[in-house]
């Protein structure tokens, strides 16, 4: 009775929040996880094949976007929580979402992303069948202090995996690799690139030492920052053997061979840039463990469409205009890296906001490569916004923009209209999370972007 | 003929927290506006130095992990350092660099590291971080240039450790908002010579750009040159102003030299 009235009245909280025109996103977990404090165990056990939790600094919502599109493909129900709604109460209004009258659920399984520091909490109570961890790197430092706390916290999550659950995780990052350490080797899927667009110039980022020992690690190849081969010079830990691996690169037709086990198949390269490889072999390697045919896999990719912000094309009064979520150095650096590839001349606009979400330190924007990236993107005109815009003038200046290429607009809709109305072919928006949010607010208003809560 | 100035940034892998390399950043442009040519040579962990050869010196800060690597080797380095930095040589140290350049530290389970002991503070670990914008009001200090004291920093802290002046040191700043060195004594950073420490990223130079022109002014005055004042700085100020205004609600006015 406590759970049904916990769920009916959340799901009131959430629907009244929806109509007075709130998000509304984690109001309805607050209001059930203080009437029934097990709510979230309680539904997840209803769950028939139960709850997978992605976790991991960048990729979270693309990995999950993917997996959830296979599991779809593959027939399964499957619920997920949304966009950037993953701390706990998060995940808990996403179960209540889709709990019915009769308190059973209305999917199959529960695709939970999951923010870092959410992980212990969340696998404690819902024993998850699967986790997820896509990679570490410095982000929000204000939030969680330093990288190895992270690492930490999704380390004790890991113990509380169903003993016959699987942990996917990234072989080619060593701090996720290692999560591997204390596990069995069946519970454990290591996925990672053989072949690849590996960067001879990327600096190796974040981590230099062996998770281990802490000696220096020698890298046989990087594919970007510190994600590729390597082998500790002290105690001689090495990348794990890869379960699932990128083997052959085809950049003409935009499709990659992948050895899942023992059995190859060539799939289309969904994404583009090699962070984007590596969210679509986490999904991948994860829809496999789950017993999906590797030629299902590929078949099932060729109709993916991205969440919004990730990567995504869209159209605004006939320009085209591109979305790419940015949030830190190594994500940022890989979108500029991404847009460098492109020929055409394009007007940008960087949107920096500093909320909670956002994190409230900007100083990362000072780790971002802009020196070395931007002389080979084709943007002729920047647009800063956000209530970071001055800050973002900034480091714009100083990375060499000079003050006729630059234009400051804190008001994010004025910005954005105006980039457009300057542009003679594309626009690209690189706005933080928040900024995000408010920028598809104001183009949902203009009708230009439709389906974005499926996103 | 073009003027050199050369900086040396220690251990640029390993102290690189916080986008500290935007004070790098700044330091190279404001020279380089100036047509000053300020080279930057990376000191890591083990690399023989001579430091008769540089002009200036930057350190930030960097994970517990990262920092217990370098703390050895930046000790050992103390003997050769400390009679240049007596002698004037200028050096800004950010977070776990300003710790180490104190007279020790106190971790958390009671062990007391000792630090280069230039500067007369200590460090304790703190239970929670200090994590937040801060604006600062800059105290008097005889080798400042004119009309740096009393002016405003602004900037980010992030720090679990908590430094305490000792008799004689002079603090950096007065905090107007945020916690400074300990949360307690209002005080953030400190200044002997032409070393200063300080909790502050932001980073700290790209909208302070009066501190760093006070450490090219320092820089170049060892070779005997004049630092050329004139630079076009409304978009630095004004994004110094922005963050006045949004976290010191007293509305300052933003005073500056």
């Amino acid at each position: 009775m406590r759970l049904w009235l916990a769920v009916f009245l959340a799901r009131a909280a959430g629907w009244a929040s929806r109509v007075l025109g709130h998000g509304g996103s984690s109001l309805p977990g607050a209001v059930a996880r203080a009437i029934a404090p097990s709510v979230l165990q309680e539904l997840g056990r209803r769950l028939p094949s139960g709850a997978v939790l992605v976790t991991g600094t960048n990729g979270k919502t693309t990995t999950a976007a993917l997996a959830e599109h296979l599991m779809r493909r593959g027939g399964r129900a499957v619920l997920r929580n949304q966009t950037g709604a993953n701390l706990v109460l998060g995940l808990t209004a996403a179960l209540i979402q889709a709990t019915g009258w009769r308190l059973l659920p209305r999917a199959d399984l529960a695709l939970l992303e999951t923010d870092e520091a959410s992980v212990p909490r969340a696998a404690a109570e819902l024993r998850p069948r699967g986790i997820v961890v896509t990679n570490f790197f410095r982000d929000q430092l204000d939030r969680y202090g330093e990288l190895t706390h992270a690492v930490r916290l999704v380390a004790r999550g890991l113990e509380a995996l169903d003993p016959d659950g699987r942990a996917i995780l990234n072989a080619d990052d060593p701090n996720v690799a290692r999560l591997g350490e204390p596990l069995r080797s069946e519970q454990v899927v290591f996925y990672g690139m053989v072949a690849g667009w590996g960067d001879p110039e990327d600096s190796p980022g974040d981590v230099r030492h062996c998770p281990l020992c802490g000696a220096e690690l020698l890298y046989r190849r990087r594919f970007y920052a510190h994600l590729g081969e390597y082998r500790c010079t002290g105690c001689g830990w090495q990348r794990p053997p890869l379960t699932v691996a990128v083997e052959e690169m085809d950049l003409v037709h935009r499709r990659v061979k992948v050895r899942f086990g023992d059995v190859a198949a060539w799939v289309p390269a969904v994404l583009p840039g090699t962070y984007n490889l590596y969210n679509q072999l986490a999904a991948m390697a994860w829809a496999w463990s789950w017993g999906m045919a590797p030629d299902a896999l590929g078949e099932a990719l060729n109709d993916f469409r991205p969440a919004f912000g990730r990567m995504e094309r869209t159209a605004v009064r006939g320009r085209e205009v591109w979305f790419a979520l940015v949030k830190n150095p190594t994500g940022f650096n890989q979108v500029l890296a991404t847009l460098a590839a492109e020929p055409q001349a394009a007007v940008g606009l960087v949107a920096i906001n500093d909320d909670y979400a956002d994190g409230r330190d900007v100083s990362w924007l000072w780790d971002v490569d802009f020196e070395r990236w931007l002389p080979r993107v084709a943007v002729r005109q920047w647009w800063v916004s956000g209530r970071r815009a001055l800050d973002m003038a900034v480091r714009l200046k100083y990375a060499g923009v000079a003050a006729e290429a630059l234009t400051i607009e804190e008001d994010l809709a004025r910005a954005l209209e105006g980039a457009v109305d300057s542009a003679a072919g594309r626009v690209y928006v690189l706005p933080t999370y928040t900024a995000m949010l408010a920028l598809r607010r104001h183009l949902t208003k203009q009708g230009a972007v439709r389906h974005f809560r499926q996103g | 003929m073009t003027r050199t100035l050369t900086l040396g940034h220690l251990y640029p892998d390993h102290m690189n927290l916080y986008g500290d390399r935007g004070n790098v950043i700044a330091l190279v442009r404001r020279a380089q506006w100036r047509g000053i040519d300020l080279r930057v040579i990376a000191i890591d962990v083990g690399q023989p130095v001579a430091f008769d050869q540089l002009d200036l010196l930057f350190m930030g800060g960097g994970e517990d992990r990262d920092q217990a690597r370098v703390a050895k080797d930046f000790l050992e380095r103390g003997l050769v350092l400390r009679p240049y930095l007596e002698a004037g040589l200028p050096m800004l140290a950010v977070c776990g660099a300003y710790q180490l350049l104190g007279a020790y530290y106190v971790t958390a389970d009671g062990q007391r590291l000792p630090g280069l002991g230039f500067l007369p503070v200590h460090t304790v670990a703190g239970a929670r971080r200090s994590i937040g914008n801060v604006v600062a009001e800059i105290r008097p200090h005889a080798e400042w240039p004119p009309g740096l004291a009393g002016s405003t920093l602004v900037g980010f802290e992030n720090h679990a450790g908590q430094t305490f002046l000792e008799p004689g040191a002079l603090p950096l700043a007065h905090v107007l908002t945020g916690s400074g060195n300990n949360g307690q004594d209002g005080t953030e950073g400190a200044v002997r010579q032409h070393v200063i420490g300080t909790y502050l990223h932001g980073s700290l130079l790209p909208k302070n750009p009066h501190l760093a022109d006070c450490l090219l002014a320092w820089a170049a005055a060892r070779k005997g040159w004049q630092l050329d004042s004139a630079l076009d700085d409304r978009l630095e100020w004004s994004a110094h102003r922005a963050l006045l205004r949004r976290f010191h609600k007293r509305g300052l006015g933003g005073r500056h030299p």
